[in-house]
């Protein structure tokens, strides 16, 4: 799994949308799409205690990506049925589009880790990994080993490229492109919001994920390199030790699911991602005429009641 | 020939300053990074986002309460003081 890529990968998608949907698109849209494959899947992945029993996943790889599991949540299909729900519901073209965005952004990211995701999903339930970095989720180790062997691993790399992705647009973080184009996608929740923040509060709202996905990069890689003292093969490490070849940290079991050769992952995934952009710019045009037409239904209830 | 030089306007009142901003923000990251370190509960997605808005906007409000001033947004159209 990815860690602060899915929050600054939000980001790279808002700065690099096509040409006729800029300003158009609803960041919030991309933002709960990007979310929520693992708002769906995550919790159960590493459970809680109560009582001194554990409440989770028996194999949280196995929940999380698989079938049976809750792997269809990381899937592109049940990212379309979404947003033909969305569709369905309030036909907007800008939460529509903007959420399968930010959810192909989720589920083509997450091919790198070691048991990646069913993307052919409900063709074929194999997994598609380029087995960049170890999955960790595991149930003795929960969350702090799973986020110590990303931040020693390939994963941590992963970071830093979207981070420096979003940096290279650094205007995407700007209050003018917040004003100019994000506002503007989504003037209704922006205004409703700013009933009790103002423009300080929003733009600072706007840019919490990405402070949230920077803050928790450094507080991760902080803690498994400075902070923690673990045990491995009976030994005691100052940190956790760096592993940045594939597939690593060698210190972690490497778990997999049954899935396609890696070699054909990465075309595959580039491939899905054009078709992802293809279709969003050709049901785009298409949608016009459907957002108007709920728009106006909209005002002359409005009008009415 | 270029155009005699304006004074710039002044800001509106209520407008942030960069410097106060960028104070608030990177505080905001310092006590953010430190204290998740050693509580790690802080690292959640409601919390992160939060944190930062409740720095950004809660401190500059907080201020304004104690001098009694409005924290809430102006609502209707802003008289303009000219």
């Amino acid at each position: 799994m990815s860690w602060a890529a899915h929050q600054f990968e939000i980001y790279a998608v808002e700065a690099h949308l096509p040409k006729k949907m800029v300003g158009q698109i609803s960041w919030f849209a991309i933002f709960f799409g990007d979310f929520t494959p693992d708002f769906l899947a995550k919790f159960w992945v590493y459970g809680f205690n109560l009582n001194g029993h554990h409440y989770g996943a028996t194999k949280p790889y196995q929940w999380h990506r698989g079938w049976p599991g809750m792997g269809i949540s990381h899937t592109l299909f049940f990212g379309a049925l979404v947003c033909l729900g969305i569709w369905a519901w309030k036909h907007n073209r800008a939460w529509t589009i903007g959420f399968l965005l930010g959810f192909a952004a989720h589920v083509l990211t997450d091919v790198n880790d070691s048991i990646g995701t069913m993307l052919l999903f409900p063709f074929s339930t194999l997994n598609w990994s380029l087995h960049t970095w170890a999955y960790a989720a595991t149930v003795k180790g929960g969350k702090y080993l799973d986020a110590a062997a990303y931040y020693s691993s390939l994963g941590f790399v992963m970071d830093l490229f979207w981070f420096f992705v979003v940096l290279g647009s650094w205007r995407v973080l700007t209050r003018e492109f917040w004003r100019t184009r994000v506002v503007p996608a989504d003037p209704h929740v922006w205004s409703w919001l700013g009933r009790w923040l103002d423009e300080r509060g929003l733009l600072a709202l706007y840019r919490g994920v990405f402070f949230y996905g920077v803050c928790r990069m450094i507080a991760w890689t902080t803690w498994a390199h400075v902070v923690a003292r673990p045990v491995i093969n009976g030994v005691e490490h100052h940190g956790y030790p760096w592993d940045l070849s594939w597939t690593g940290p060698w210190w972690v079991q490497h778990v997999t699911l049954p899935q396609v050769t890696p070699w054909i992952v990465l075309p595959v995934a580039l491939l899905l991602l054009g078709a992802v952009y293809f279709v969003a710019n050709t049901l785009w045009e298409r949608m016009e005429s459907g957002s108007i037409k709920a728009i106006a239904w909209r005002n002359v209830r409005r009008k009415t009641t | 020939m270029s155009e005699p030089s304006r004074p710039a306007p002044l800001p509106a009142p209520g407008t942030p300053s960069k410097y106060v901003d960028f104070f608030l923000y990177a505080s905001a990251a310092v006590t953010y990074i430190t204290l998740s370190i050693y509580n790690k509960w802080l690292l959640d997605w409601i919390v992160g986002p939060f944190w930062l808005v409740a720095w950004v906007w809660g401190l500059p409000a907080l201020v304004k309460l104690v001098r009694r001033r409005p924290v809430r947004p102006p609502r209707g159209r802003i008289e303009d003081p000219e």
